[in-house]
């Protein structure tokens, strides 16, 4: 993978800008992130690519500090460094919690990721990054945590002319039939519940294939070139989009 | 490493000079300490021994003066009255060392002759020997003594009374007492310094382990303790520590060498970043050429970093102890589990990849770590077998084992490589050019060991790899649950 940063040169990082956030947070003008980190220069970094996006971002470089502003900003997202002086931040996630503050957290660590803790964040609906990471990756997660897709009843999944049937297993583009395998379908149904959202190979590994480890082959590729092979038919407008060097895009529109 | 060639950082007091401290140390040594109760001890035994025999001897004595006064005074008791005066007279005149008391005193208390001034007083007649005191008088005077003495009274009523000083004893315990001064003095002096030598000499050893001690701890490994070749606790002691010190400096040295491969590994991505970079900035003209560059220097850092990521993931599945999170893994579900996402890339190169698994086998194991290891071979077997080619993942079982094994039709991995493929870094040289970081058998090694299982590389033709898992012996499980 490479990690490529940047919006400028991708073209489908501005669809998953904040214009589509709005509808998700509601009608607050912009979505406020609180960035808990102790490395000023990631910091930067971290809050100068969240302000291009168009988020409003707060800074605390630790943890007690974090713990109050958390308290008092109500933000709508939290970036949180696992390593930090005055209070580590799983602790600090879990007094929010204890508050019952359910703001969606993503925990940054140069540790790695096999311990109870970080499975128990998981679980908890938050997200885990190991450092060094790519920026665009870390844009990704936050997209997805401020837009977990709501509980739903809806037993058909659609997305422009594409219509999945979760009770009958079947797919469909307009009229025509897609045949799925059941891995494949499993990796649409993931896709169309975040459309319009980058979805990166880390996030598509971890959730839809539930590995823990990143592979030696190009897994994800694979199986989203089979994917697209059969949602994208001949002479049909391309909905499954790749972003150069990060991840994939399921659009409606071109 | 470069580090065992270093003399030492710090280097220790050289050992002539001696540290005031030390001297005053073995003093308030432990050993010092026993060999003073020692001392002690023997001391007060010696003492009660003496004593015993002073006892024993006075006691003798005394038992034999008593006889010889009984002897004495019934020969003269059996004399005629004129016999008896001429005899006493007669053993006065032989006591030069005056130690003989003997006198007749009639029947009213005055005396007939003899050289006591008057019947003692506490003196019972008729009764066997007994120790009293006397006021013994002859020409030199008259004195009081102590005496061992006897009494009888005669048929025509005279008391005959006849004593024998026991001074001698005194004599004897004065003897006794210097032959114990002689005695006891030296055998304690013994004992303190016997008890100061063995102190200072184990402060020395131990002093001069510390020395070695020191020049390891100052990175010169190759430094051993002294061990000489007796059967004596401090040597075994040292030969032990040596053994141990032998089998560091061995994972030391194996551990640098490591080092040395991920330098190597770390640095070739980092010089092609270096060298894009460099070059960029000098003949990059546009935006679209700068890009260029630096995506290729990310692309660098990346590989460095996946490599970073991969050591720092073994490291820590190699140091887990953690069996706490094991559960019943069903190997069946995961094998077609692993096949289903690798079944796409096996069609892409046209290779036949199958599952055999018919019986529902399970394992103790963490399902995450263990699908991790299966796809690690998986992936291996698909990379390294040809186009056109066959990859198969069977599950086992045969007598008290379940066995995943893993068969391809590539080319295998030959007698001489299958030690070193578990070796970090080690890539076929055949495949110096397939992306990968090479460290994917030694995840699988580590995972393997990890759950106790064991890992089987097969000779070819065809690449065969074998994950062994035995079955768990209920001490086993207790013992797993425990760590």
């Amino acid at each position: 993978m490479a990690l490529v940063s940047g919006k400028r040169n991708i073209p489908g990082a501005a669809a998953s800008s904040p214009a589509n956030v709005f509808a998700a947070v509601g009608n607050r003008l912009m979505t406020k992130v609180l960035l808990i980190e102790d490395d000023s220069e990631t910091a930067e970094e971290i809050t100068a690519e969240l302000a291009d996006r168009g988020f409003e971002v707060e800074w605390s470089a630790n943890g007690i500090e974090g713990l109050d502003k958390a308290r008092s900003l109500k933000p709508d997202a939290m970036i949180v460094d696992r390593l930090l002086p005055g209070m580590d931040g799983l602790t600090v996630i879990e007094a929010l919690r204890k508050e019952q503050v359910r703001t969606p957290v993503l925990v940054l660590s140069a540790l790695g990721a096999v311990d109870d803790r970080v499975r128990g964040l998981r679980m908890g609906g938050d997200d885990y990054l190991t450092k060094p990471f790519a920026l665009v990756e870390l844009m990704a997660r936050v997209e997805a945590l401020l837009r977990r897709p709501a509980e739903s009843r809806e037993t058909t999944l659609r997305v422009g002319p594409l219509e999945l049937d979760l009770i009958e297993r079947t797919a469909k583009r307009g009229d025509r039939v897609i045949d799925l395998l059941p891995r494949e379908f499993r990796l649409l149904e993931y896709m169309m519940q975040r459309s319009d959202q980058l979805l990166t190979r880390a996030m598509l590994l971890e959730e839809v294939w539930n590995y823990k480890f990143i592979p030696a082959t190009n897994l994800v590729d694979v199986h989203m070139g089979r994917l697209r092979h059969k949602v994208d038919g001949p002479g049909e407008a391309p909905m499954i989009h790749n972003v150069r060097g990060s991840g994939f895009i399921l659009r409606a529109g071109p | 490493m470069a580090g065992c060639d270093v003399p030492p950082l710090t280097s220790t007091k050289p050992s002539g000079q001696r540290d005031p401290m030390r001297q005053a140390q073995f003093i308030r040594s432990t050993t010092f300490h026993w060999a003073l109760a020692v001392a002690g001890v023997l001391a007060a035994f010696i003492i009660v021994l003496f004593g015993f025999i002073y006892w024993k001897i006075d006691d003798y004595l005394t038992a034999r003066s008593d006889r010889v006064i009984t002897v004495e005074l019934d020969s003269i008791a059996g004399l005629s009255p004129e016999r008896r005066l001429e005899a006493i007279d007669e053993k006065l005149r032989q006591d030069p060392r005056r130690v003989q008391v003997v006198a007749i005193f009639a029947a009213d208390g005055h005396r007939i002759t003899g050289n006591l001034e008057s019947l003692p007083p506490h003196l019972r007649i008729d009764a066997p020997a007994q120790g009293t005191d006397v006021i013994r008088t002859d020409r030199k005077g008259s004195e009081l003594q102590t005496v061992r003495a006897i009494a009888r009274r005669m048929r025509n009523g005279d008391v005959l009374v006849l004593g024998r000083n026991i001074d001698e004893a005194g004599e004897i315990s004065h003897v006794v007492g210097q032959a114990l001064a002689l005695g006891l003095l030296p055998a304690f002096c013994l004992c303190l310094l016997a008890g100061a030598w063995l102190s200072m000499r184990a402060q020395k050893r131990v002093e001069e382990v510390n020395q070695r001690v020191q020049r390891i701890i100052a990175g010169n490994l190759r430094e051993r303790l002294p061990h000489r070749n007796v059967d004596e606790p401090f040597s075994r002691l040292a030969a032990i520590v040596n053994g141990m010190l032998d089998e560091m400096e061995t994972m030391i040295h194996a551990l640098a060498g490591v080092g040395n491969d991920i330098a190597h590994d770390l640095r070739t991505p980092l010089t092609r970043a270096r060298l894009a970079l460099e070059r960029g900035r000098t003949n990059a003209t546009n935006l679209e050429q700068l890009q260029a560059v630096v995506d290729k220097a990310i692309a660098g850092i990346d590989q460095s970093l996946t490599i970073i990521t991969a050591l720092l993931r073994l490291a820590e599945i190699e140091n887990s102890r953690r069996s706490a999170g094991f559960g019943s893994v069903h190997l069946h579900e995961m094998l077609r589990e692993v096949c289903d996402i690798y079944e796409p890339i096996a069609e892409n190169r046209n290779i036949d990849l199958r599952v055999h698994a018919s019986e529902p086998l399970s394992v103790l194991g963490d399902r995450d770590l263990l699908f991790e290891a299966v796809a690690n071979i998986v992936d291996n077997a698909i990379k390294f077998t040809p186009d056109g080619g066959k990859v198969r993942i069977e599950l086992i079982r045969c007598d008290n084992e379940t066995i995943v094994r893993v068969t391809d039709t590539g080319s295998g991995i030959s007698e001489q490589e299958r030690e070193v493929v578990l070796r970090r870094f080690y890539r076929s040289d055949k495949m110096r050019n397939t992306p990968g970081v090479g460290l994917g058998l030694n995840l699988v090694a580590a995972i393997v060991k990890l759950h106790g299982f064991r890992l089987a590389i097969h000779a070819g033709p065809g690449g065969r790899i074998d994950i062994i898992c035995p079955d768990p012996q209920p001490s086993r499980v207790a013992l797993a649950a425990k760590i």
